[in-house]
Formats: structure tokens, sequence, C-alpha cells
């Protein structure tokens, strides 16, 4: 697939003037909104539909972030299009602070992109902090008869149809799931793949055994812990909020992967090149709030993350995820 | 299999957050209005009550947002009665007979009917909710791809019971619904029919499309009349027939209970919300009735089947949400997002530990329903009201309301630019003897059909056989043949009954036209007429 269509290339081309014009028109008034910034309230765009994880995350964060700003916040759900909607929309408003997004870069950014031709580039975004970070986990059912994440690469490599997968096709458990098939020497073409277009019914599937083993993401499963056997946390080590899974490095399998969410908080690029005042009040409002005692002890509550990694750090952990799904993007697209 | 202790924890619960009880007549109020109006959903009337929740304790948050559910519940179907435009996808079969009737001057009867159905299934849904919430969680897991598949099929069987004057033109048209379901991104990945356009990955909005396309042939034929209903005399809003109708539902036992079962299994089964039982229910209904052909014209027991199975389906899809933290409807999972919001994760191990909490969640819906059946009524009435309105006046405020209704839903232009391409196609439709119906079930059934298609064909690597490894699905397929073959058995007995019946008419008219006929006779005859 070409990466970069002509319409695609009209599209960014006709925001890029539409942004420059505004800046010239606006000039004056963007000098005014720096230094009073921020005086009306201030929209978080969330690009996912409300009770998922980012719009839980920007409601209870939010008291915390207003107290720093100063202004109310509003939340704006702008679901679909695995983001691209949301994003698309955040990017097309003024870059004049007023607008924040509460998302998951990883890895709806680098999908929309490379699967999708969405009108914006990686570096259309400017992260602030990622506090959340989830993994892939391989999950079998609780009274599956699969012993562990080895035996179930043994038994695939005899027969690679002999156990079915559940798996969101295009996501970052599917390159993590390709990968490790990859790294066993099992004909990927052979697989009994069955594809959920959302991470909640692939899980269902792996707790009530319709499939045998289902590859995703591993925050969700925690009310279902109950239910379902983890097989492999596609994780360097295994995150607080679930000690005692088995990494994929100590399972014998060696691999590359890649993080299944990286989620927080981000604003345009151009925020910080055209109102780099204004981008340092954001900043350090994120900041002061995610430092916050009691913002960190009512999200720790809600099972939601606040640790403050900061911008370089959020950034480079972006950019370098986003590398490894580049290049296995082929592996992305089910190729 | 009720667990005493907690039931009794659960009453105490309930007795000592006495302000949550306040919470239950505003919540039902809000629910009934906003699912009354054409375009908007249960969905988004929770979504946007969900942030005013917040502020409330946790039970009286979640009485709140469960009133505004069971409100929503019911509030689509008195569009759908007195417009013939269903509030949400849940209240579709309801058009059926209850606009129907309303056209006959019996809206205060079909709203009765209609409000105690949804009410009284509810209850009963909810009451068997407290016996099965534990076990039907390992049940709803068990359902797998081919079982939904099996279901999706029974829903599309309603198409052949609504009828159409041409069997080419209803299978094009169901055929061309299906196409228009699968529009967007597949569950494998694959894109197609979106024209480019992002805003169609995710599918055709489901209900600005079927409101563009069922309203707007319905309000030109409005748009010809001066009032909705046609007869001076009928266009009254009486309080004593809407309760006599009330009355009058529990006249239908048997197709209350088959109703409320279908609703709650269907509404089990997460992914799938109430949508599917409505049409399920009534197609079943209709099919094993003995006068079949008076559905569709004004036949009160198709009004109480397609009502019985969305109030039902709400206590399923809760119990889902309780059981294992999956939501299975839009409505469902904005519950659970306030569940999380005050810090409670629903799912196997909130049922264990909180049990009484579950129990209290559960005993104030089955409150919420009863006290539904008075706020109901009075809504009724009010709501009733619009038949004395001149049609002039109707018409444009339900254009306008539902243009802003479908912006609402997705914040976008997108939705009311769904709603003006559907309201051509569906006039293009009307207008060449297309019936709209077939379109609409299989636009609403389109992508779970595929999907659960495409995963059942890769999970068994393709092999038919793989039926004969599922029992669930077998039972559906074996009872839905069952149905069917008792319908044409049914049939056939009829037809060979009628032409019985019209030989012997006509060996008695032979009869009759030789000597003179009897006074006797006819007097009994046209007395009867």
């Amino acid at each position: 697939m070409n990466g970069f269509t002509r319409r695609a290339a009209l599209r960014l081309g006709a925001i890029g003037g539409a942004m420059l014009l505004s800046a010239a028109l606006l000039a004056p008034a963007q000098v005014l909104a720096q230094e009073d910034y921020p005086s009306r309230p201030i929209n978080v765009v969330v690009p996912f539909a409300t009770g998922g994880y980012n719009d839980r995350l920007a409601r209870a964060f939010a008291p915390y972030l207003e107290k720093e700003l100063g202004q109310p916040l509003v939340i704006v759900n702008q679901e679909g299009a695995g983001t691209q909607l949301g994003h698309t929309y955040a990017l097309q408003q003024e870059p004049d602070g007023y607008t924040i997004l509460c998302t998951s870069v990883s890895p709806y950014i680098p999908l929309s992109i490379f699967l999708q031709n969405a009108p914006y580039k990686l570096e259309d975004f400017a992260i602030l902090n990622l506090p959340s970070r989830d993994y892939t986990m391989a999950a079998t059912s609780a009274d599956s008869e699969i012993e562990s994440f080895a035996a179930a690469i043994e038994q695939l490599k005899a027969d690679p149809s002999s156990l079915s997968i559940g798996v969101q096709p295009a996501s970052a458990d599917y390159a993590n799931m390709m990968l490790t098939m990859k790294a066993a020497g099992i004909d990927a073409s052979k697989l009994r793949i069955v594809t959920y277009d959302g991470g909640g019914p692939a899980r269902n599937a792996a707790a009530g055994a319709q499939v045998d083993i289902a590859f995703v993401g591993g925050e969700g499963f925690l009310p279902l812990k109950d239910k379902i056997k983890p097989l492999a946390m596609y994780a360097e080590t295994a995150p607080e909020w679930w000690p005692d899974a088995p990494t994929i490095g100590s399972t014998g399998i060696q691999q590359e992967f890649v993080d299944g969410s990286q989620r927080g908080w981000v604003v345009a690029s151009a925020v910080k090149t055209e109102n780099p005042e204004v981008y340092a009040k954001i900043l350090a409002a994120v900041e002061k709030a995610s430092k916050n005692p009691d913002a960190i002890k009512a999200l720790e509550l809600q099972e939601l993350a606040t640790t403050w990694y900061g911008p370089e750090a959020s950034q480079q952990a972006f950019i370098d995820n986003a590398a490894t799904m580049e290049k296995h993007q082929a592996l992305l697209k089910g190729e | 299999m009720i667990d005493m202790d907690a039931l009794m924890g659960a009453f105490g619960i309930m007795a000592t957050s006495a302000g949550s009880w306040g919470w239950i007549v505003p919540g039902l109020i809000v629910g009934l209005v906003f699912s009354a109006i054409p375009g908007v959903s249960i969905t988004m009337a929770m979504a946007i009550v969900l942030p005013m929740s917040l502020y409330m304790d946790f039970f009286s948050a979640i009485v709140f947002l469960t009133s505004v559910y069971t409100g929503a519940g019911f509030g689509g179907s008195v569009p759908a009665i007195l417009m013939n435009i269903p509030g949400s996808p849940s209240s579709y079969a309801t058009t059926f007979d209850g606009y129907a009737m309303s056209k006959k001057g019996q809206h205060n009867e079909a709203l009765g009917y209609a409000l105690f159905a949804s009410t009284i299934c509810g209850i009963f849904g909810y009451l068997l909710l407290l016996v099965v919430v534990e076990p039907l969680a390992d049940i709803v897991l068990k359902i797998g791809p081919l079982e939904m598949f099996a279901v999706a099929i029974w829903g599309m069987l309603l198409i052949g019971s609504l009828g159409s004057k041409y069997i080419s033109r209803g299978l094009f048209a169901a055929a061309f619904g299906l196409l228009l379901g699968g529009v967007g991104m597949n569950t494998a990945g694959f894109i197609r029919g979106t024209m480019g356009m992002p805003s169609l990955l995710d599918g055709i909005s489901p209900i600005p499309a079927m409101i563009g396309l069922l309203a707007s042939g319905q309000l030109l034929t409005l748009a010809g009349k001066d009032y909705i209903i046609e007869a001076e005399g009928s266009r009254t809003v009486s309080l004593s027939r809407i309760l006599s109708g009330c009355w009058q539902t529990f006249r239908h036992p048997g197709v209350l209970v088959r109703g409320s079962v279908i609703g709650i299994v269907i509404g089990a089964v997460p992914g799938v919300g109430s949508s599917l039982g409505n049409l399920i229910a009534y197609a079943e209904t209709k099919r094993t009735s003995k006068d079949p052909s008076s559905f569709g014209k004004g036949n009160p027991k198709g009004v109480i089947a397609a009502e019985s199975a969305v109030a039902s389906a709400e206590g399923g899809s809760m119990a889902t949400m309780l059981a294992l933290g999956i939501p299975g409807g839009g409505a469902t999972a904005i519950l659970l997002a306030a569940f999380m919001m005050h810090n409670i994760v629903p799912g196997p191990q909130f049922i264990e530990t909180q049990k009484e909490m579950v129990y209290a969640i559960i005993l104030n819906n089955i409150v919420q329903a009863i006290v539904l059946l008075f706020v109901g009524i009075g809504f009724i009435y009010v709501a009733s009201n619009i038949v004395r309105v001149r049609t002039r006046y109707i018409l444009p405020a339900i254009l306008v309301i539902a243009t802003m209704g479908t912006y609402a839903v997705e914040g976008s232009i997108s939705g009311p630019i769904t709603l003006f391409v559907f309201s051509l196609i569906g006039f293009l439709l009307v207008k060449f003897d297309y019936p709209v119906a077939a379109v609409v079930v299989g636009l609403l059934l389109g992508r779970m059909l595929e999907t659960e298609f495409l995963r059942s064909y890769q999970l068994s690597g393709g092999d038919p056989t793989y039926l004969f490894e599922r029992p669930g699905a077998m039972t559906i397929f074996g009872i839905m043949l069952f149905s069917m073959a008792m319908t044409a058995w049914g049939k056939r007995k009829q037809v060979l009954a009628e032409e019985a019946e019209s030989a012997a008419m006509e060996a008695l008219a032979r009869q009759a036209s030789v000597p003179e006929a009897e006074p006797g006779i006819k007097a009994g005859a046209s007395g009867r007429h």
C-alpha cells in the first residue's frame, strides 16, 4: 500500500494552508491569548466513547487539572474510525491551547497512519505525559488443558491448526502474536485465527473457551481474572497491576514486541511551536496535577494511572513503539 | 438459588439509602422523554446524565442511571405507536401493530398494552435474574459465534413473516439491507463500501439510517392528512381507555412469558442488545398465532409481543454487565462506566463479594418498573395529545428534532447526512413498492450475520461438521426448523379448512338459492355484522 495517497496529500495541504492563513490572521489575537491563557473553558478531546479507559482517565483527572489551569475542562467524546476522527478533529482546532487530547497514542496513532492513511503524521502530536501502559497478554480459559505458553507453542509447531487463536486484526496484539509465530518457526498461514473487532469480545471468547488462546490487552482481563489463565505478558517486567503474570521473556521465546497501549495527555505540536508559552503552561499544569497526592489517591482507587514520566521520556517511548510497529507494518496488515 | 442472607442485606441497603429513592421518578422521566424523541437513543440519554451522577453517592447514582435506562426502555414505543416512527431500534417491531391500532383510533389502548407489556415483562425479567444471575454468566460465555449466527438468522426470518406484495422485491430489499449493514471495516479488518469516508469506517450508524428509511415515507403519508388519525371522533385522549388497554394485557400471559424469555436470553448475549429480541418475539408470536393474518393490522398481541422483549432484554443485559463486567449494549456500557467511576468493577469477583449490592440493584429495578407503571400512564396521557395537533405543526417539529437528535448521537454532521441520504432511499423504496421493513431488518442484522458467520468459518477452518460439535447451535437451528415446519403445517391445514369451508358455503348457497332463504338465518347473520 502506498502510504501517502494524493488525497491525503491534498488534505494535509489544505490543513497546512488553513493553519498558515489562520496564523497570519490571528497573530495579534494570539499574543493576547498567550498572556492571559486560559481565559475560557478548555476542551479535552477523547477519541473514544464514554466509559472507555481514556474517558475515565480524562474525567477522573479533570478536577485536578482544572485546579492547576484555573478554568473548567469540557470532555468531548469524538469516537470513530479507530480514533482517526477524534485525532483529526483535535488537530483541526486552533493551536491556542484550548484543545487537549486524552488518548491512546499507541497503537492508534501509528495504526491509523499506516493502515488507514490518516491525514496526520506522528510528529503532529506533542506528547505531554503517558502514565498508562498496557501490554498484550496471551490467555486461555481457566479450565483449559493448555499448561503453559511453551506447551502451546510446541503444540502449534506440531500442527498449526490444532489451537484456535482469537485476536484483533491490525492491532499491536496481532503484531506481537505474529512475531511469536515467526520466532517459533510456525507457518502462520496455517493458523486458525479468529478475528474480533474489540478487546472485550476477544476476552469473552477466551474466558468462555470459544477460542483456545486469545492475544489481547491484559488490563481488561482484570475483572475476569478468575475465568482465565494468563500464559504470557508481552512486557519486559510484569506490571504492578498483574505482578505474577509470566512475561514473554520468561517463557523461553526470544522476540521483539510492541507495547499494547500507551495512554495519556497530548496536544498538537502546533501548540508547542506556535504558542510555546501556552504549551509550557499546559505542561506545568499536567505535571503538577499528576504529582498531586490527592489526584494520585483518587485515580489509584479507580485503577487509573498518574505516573509522571515527563514529555521527553513519553515522546521517546511513543516514537520507539511506533518505529517497531512501522518495521513490522506488513505483519499489521496481515500480509 | 437465592442467597437469603444477601437478600436481607439488599433490603438493608435499600432501606438505609433513603435518598436514592428520590432519584427514581426524575430518572424515569428523563428516560421517557429522551427515548420518545426519534433519533435520540437510550445510550445518549444516559451519556448525558452520566457526569451528573458522579456527584451522587454510589447507590443513588446507580438508581438514577438505571431509572433512566428503565424509562427509556418504554419511551421509544410512544412515537412508534402514535407516528409509526420508532424512537429506537428496540421499538421497531412495536410499529407493526401499534401504529395500525392508532390508525383505527385505538391509540389509547395500544399505549396501555405497550406500557404494561413492557413493564410487567421487565419485572418478570428481573425476578428471574434474582435467581439465575450467577449461572447466567457462565451460560453467556458459552455462547459462541455459531450460536449467535443462528440467532441472527432467526431474526432475519422476520422478513418472511412481514410479507410483501412481490417475493422478488422483498428478497432484493433484504439483500440490499444486508449489504448496507456490512459497510465499513469488518471484523477481519477489511474495509468495504466506505467510498473513502472515514466516518463510514465503523459502518452506517443504524439510528439515523433507520429513521431516515422509515420516517420519510411516513412523513410524506402524514403530510397528506390534516391529523394523524383521520376520524375526528377517534382523536380523543382517554385515561379509561389507556387503563383498559393496560388491564387487557393480562389476557395474554403466554405472549408475555414467551416475549420475556426471548428478551432475557437475547439481551444477555453481549453485543446484541435489545434491537433483535423484539423482532424475534414478534415473529414467533405471529407464527404461532391462530390468526397470523390479523397481525400488522392492529392486533394487540403484536404490540404486547414486541414490547415484552424490550424491557426484559434490559434485565438480561444488566445481568451480563454485573456478572461478567461485559456490557450487552451501549446503555450498559455507560452503566459500567458509572460503576468504574465509583471505583467498583463489576465481574465475577463483584458478584461473589458484593452479592447484597447486586441484589439491591436488581430489587431497585423491580421497584422502578412498578413506579413506571404509574409514571408511564401519566406520560402516555400527556404524549397522546399529539393526535389532537394538526400534522402541519407536528411534521416540521419532528423533522427538526430528528435532525438535531441524529446530530447529537455522533456529535457530527454525519448523522444528519445519513438521515437525509436514507430518507431519499426510503422514499424511492416506497415509491417502487419495495418493502422498507426488509431493508431495515437487513441493516440492523447485516453486521452481526457477517461477523458471526466469518468467525464460525475461522474457528472451524471451513469444516461444516463443526455444527455437530455445537449442541447449542444445533438446538437453535432445530427449534427454528420445527417452528417453521409447524407454521407450514398450520398454513396447509388452514388453507384446506378454508377450501372446505368455502366449498360448504357454496353448497349451502346453492341449496339456499333454490328455495327461498330462511329469514331466521339471514337476520342472525346480519345481526352479527
